[in-house]
């Protein structure tokens, strides 16, 4: 039987698609205005894969543990990590900012979608030389091995700059991790789509 | 039956000595690396941190034959790296062979001070990695670790799952961070740091205290058990709370105690090495989730008071460390603590103590609302 | 006193993101924290950078933020009595 692929979201576009896609299509969790590009990008993306899947927010305290996050990028925190910097760099204007310090740490983008979720599971980030379809799905199917995980938010989260970002979401349910080369063939497909 | 992943191989580098033995010998001996810091950069507030000597690193690293041109964080990482893979006897070329790095910062020191013969893309952390990869030879692609405060717990669990899939035999797993300005000034923002030398649990404590670390495991995995420290289990869990804050009712750490106490034979369990970093709220929330996990009389022993938080190498060296206390049947002390300063009295003292028992946990949380723990059980 | 209050409403709105409140929206007397403008810990630590970096006055201790954040009034009126630029 031919599987079918997997649903996904891709954002590319900049910060004013960010925005536009806030206001358009969520619009009710004022926390976005004060998140890094990072954080904005996953957020935004994770919202329009759950509205695409159907998937109602709420659900029994046994499909909140079971739901994983695991998102993988290059990049990191650099983009936050360099609007902090500007804050400690002179000695004259030395007035370090917690509210961009906390972004200095990438895997925070996991917490802000676990938090909006009430998802409970396992969060991680991984950081690749590069998105690379086979890499990314062995250490998803490894993520499997957990004894709770049924299914895992899984992305592409990378941010070079304040405007200049490449994120994709999709979920990948336990027995699409099953077969770690059609989930790499399905992820590479994505990333095709990624660097469009 | 699963694979049994068990540790054949471990290092410390701090400013407690170069390899885990003297860091175990000095910690049990009540020596600290803390030392108090009136200023650094620009930062004017004064602070206690923990910091290795520069000249000691570059003398190992001497001696170990590390001559390329690398940043102090890549050789931390591989003067740590290379005493634990040689006394592994393992073929770190070989692709059977996965190196697992985990930093939460790794180069960022680079963006306020770049180095001469560095390039600019070292501060990404996958690059500063294949650093590693490419000093042993090994041809598999990088990966780092970044998960805040608990990176060190869950590079180990990463490294036990991708060793029971079968395509790996052995797992270098290395933790490190420098603390530069960068991560100074940004706890100090968060008024989070002492200047004083940290007091886990105590009613008295003002807050955390940085340090620096490197410390590896080599994981090997078998089809029958050995003698020896058998990594059993872990879990990763999200309070889905706060990105800074500690949940209130401990949920994510509670889930992850729950999760390692399926596998745990509690007459076993010698004692729980927490993450207590002495802020107010994390010492609390895991007093809350031990005592909700149902193991707030178990001895617990923190580290934070040797070694301050050492962020990337945290979950590795405290796994190492208490793999030598609870082989020495010792609990080992929490200094500072004297009056407790919990909801629930945590089972912790400022004496080293004796305990019996094969097993231990190691539990950490962090920003982001993460949370993790492992149990570990030595192999007779 | 009343333009410092809009000029503080300003620097709020602006270091915390308070993307879609207008000075107008936030009431001198109501609380900061809590209900309302929906602000967190990192909010009151922001604040005490935004009472340095305009005003010169350091906090230490962030437990005695909580007073001085009470209300916009309250904060105002600390401003006055302590700034130093």
């Amino acid at each position: 039987m031919e599987r079918r692929g997997l649903e996904y979201v891709v954002l590319n576009q900049g910060n004013a698609q960010l925005t536009e896609l806030y206001r358009s299509q969520i619009g009710d969790w004022p926390k976005f205005f004060k998140m890094d590009t990072l954080s904005k990008a996953g957020f935004v993306a994770t919202e329009l894969l759950l509205k695409k899947l159907g998937e109602r927010r709420c659900g029994s305290e046994e499909f909140i543990q079971s739901r994983a996050i695991v998102l993988f990028g290059s990049t990191a925190s650099l983009c936050a990590d360099r609007n902090y910097q500007e804050t400690i760099q002179n000695k004259d204007d030395y007035y370090p900012s917690p509210a961009l310090f906390v972004y200095t740490l990438p895997n925070i983008v996991t917490g802000e979608i676990a938090i909006r979720n009430h998802w409970r599971g396992e969060s991680s980030f991984y950081v690749l030389v590069a998105p690379d379809a086979a890499q990314m799905a062995f250490h998803l199917a490894c993520a499997f091995q957990d004894s709770v995980t049924e299914s895992i938010l899984a992305g592409w989260v990378d941010s070079r700059n304040n405007d200049d970002f490449q994120v994709f979401m999709t979920l990948i349910r336990k027995e699409d991790a099953a077969d770690t080369d059609w989930l790499a063939g399905q992820l590479q497909l994505i990333i095709n789509d990624l660097n469009k | 039956m699963a694979r049994v992943i068990r540790c054949i191989a471990e290092n410390v580098v701090s400013p407690l000595g170069t390899t885990a033995r003297s860091n175990y010998d000095n910690v049990r001996a009540g020596k600290s690396g803390l030392a108090r810091y009136e200023s650094m950069g620009n930062i004017t507030t004064p602070f206690v941190l923990s910091r290795v000597d520069r000249q000691v690193i570059d003398s190992l690293c001497a001696e170990l034959g590390i001559l390329g041109n690398y940043t102090f964080f890549e050789k931390f990482l591989l003067c740590s790296s290379a005493q634990a893979v040689r006394d592994a006897g393992i073929d770190a070329s070989s692709d059977r062979v996965l190196f697992i790095v985990s930093t939460t910062k790794g180069n960022v020191s680079l963006l306020g001070q770049p180095e001469e013969g560095i390039a600019d893309e070292r501060v990404l952390l996958a690059k500063a990695a294949a650093q590693v990869t490419r000093y042993y030879g090994n041809p598999n692609k990088p990966i780092v670790v970044c998960n805040a405060c608990i990176s060190g717990v869950c590079a180990q669990i990463e490294a036990m799952r991708a060793l029971r899939s079968g395509r790996y035999d052995y797992a270098v797993v290395i933790g490190a961070d420098e603390q530069s300005p960068f991560i100074i000034s940004g706890f100090l923002s968060f008024k989070a740091i002492s200047d004083e030398p940290c007091r886990p649990f105590d009613k008295e404590r003002k807050g955390l205290n940085l340090g620096e670390c490197a410390a590896t495991v080599v994981l090997e995995a078998s089809d029958k058990k050995k003698r020896g420290w058998e990594l059993v289990c872990g879990a990763i869990r999200n309070d889905a709370n706060h990105i800074s804050g500690p949940s209130r009712t401990g949920e994510g750490s509670y889930l992850c105690l729950m999760e390692v106490l399926k596998e745990c034979n509690r007459q076993e369990l010698a004692f729980v090495n927490v993450h207590g970093t002495a802020t107010a709220y994390n010492d609390e929330m895991e007093s809350i989730a031990l005592f909700r996990a149902g193991l707030i009389d178990v001895p617990v022993t923190g580290l934070k008071c040797y070694y301050g938080h050492t962020m990337g190498a945290a979950g590795i060296m405290e796994s190492i460390l208490s793999m030598y206390a609870a082989c020495d049947n010792t609990v080992l002390a929490t200094r500072g603590y004297r009056e407790q300063g919990t909801t629930y009295p945590v089972n912790v003292s400022s004496g080293n103590r004796e305990c019996k028992g094969s097993e231990f946990i190691k539990l950490l949380s962090g920003f982001g609302g993460s949370n993790a723990a492992l149990l570990y059980r030595f192999e007779e | 006193m009343e333009e410092l209050i809009l000029k503080l409403k300003q620097e709020i709105i602006e270091v915390l993101n308070l993307e879609d409140i207008k000075p107008e929206d936030i009431d001198n007397d109501a609380p900061l924290f809590g209900e309302g403008l929906g602000l967190d810990s990192i909010d009151a630590l922001e604040l005490i950078v935004l009472m340095e970096k305009n005003y010169g006055i350091k906090l230490q201790d962030p437990a005695k933020g909580k007073e001085i954040f009470k209300s916009i009034n309250v904060m105002a009126d600390y401003i006055q009595k302590n700034r130093t630029r």
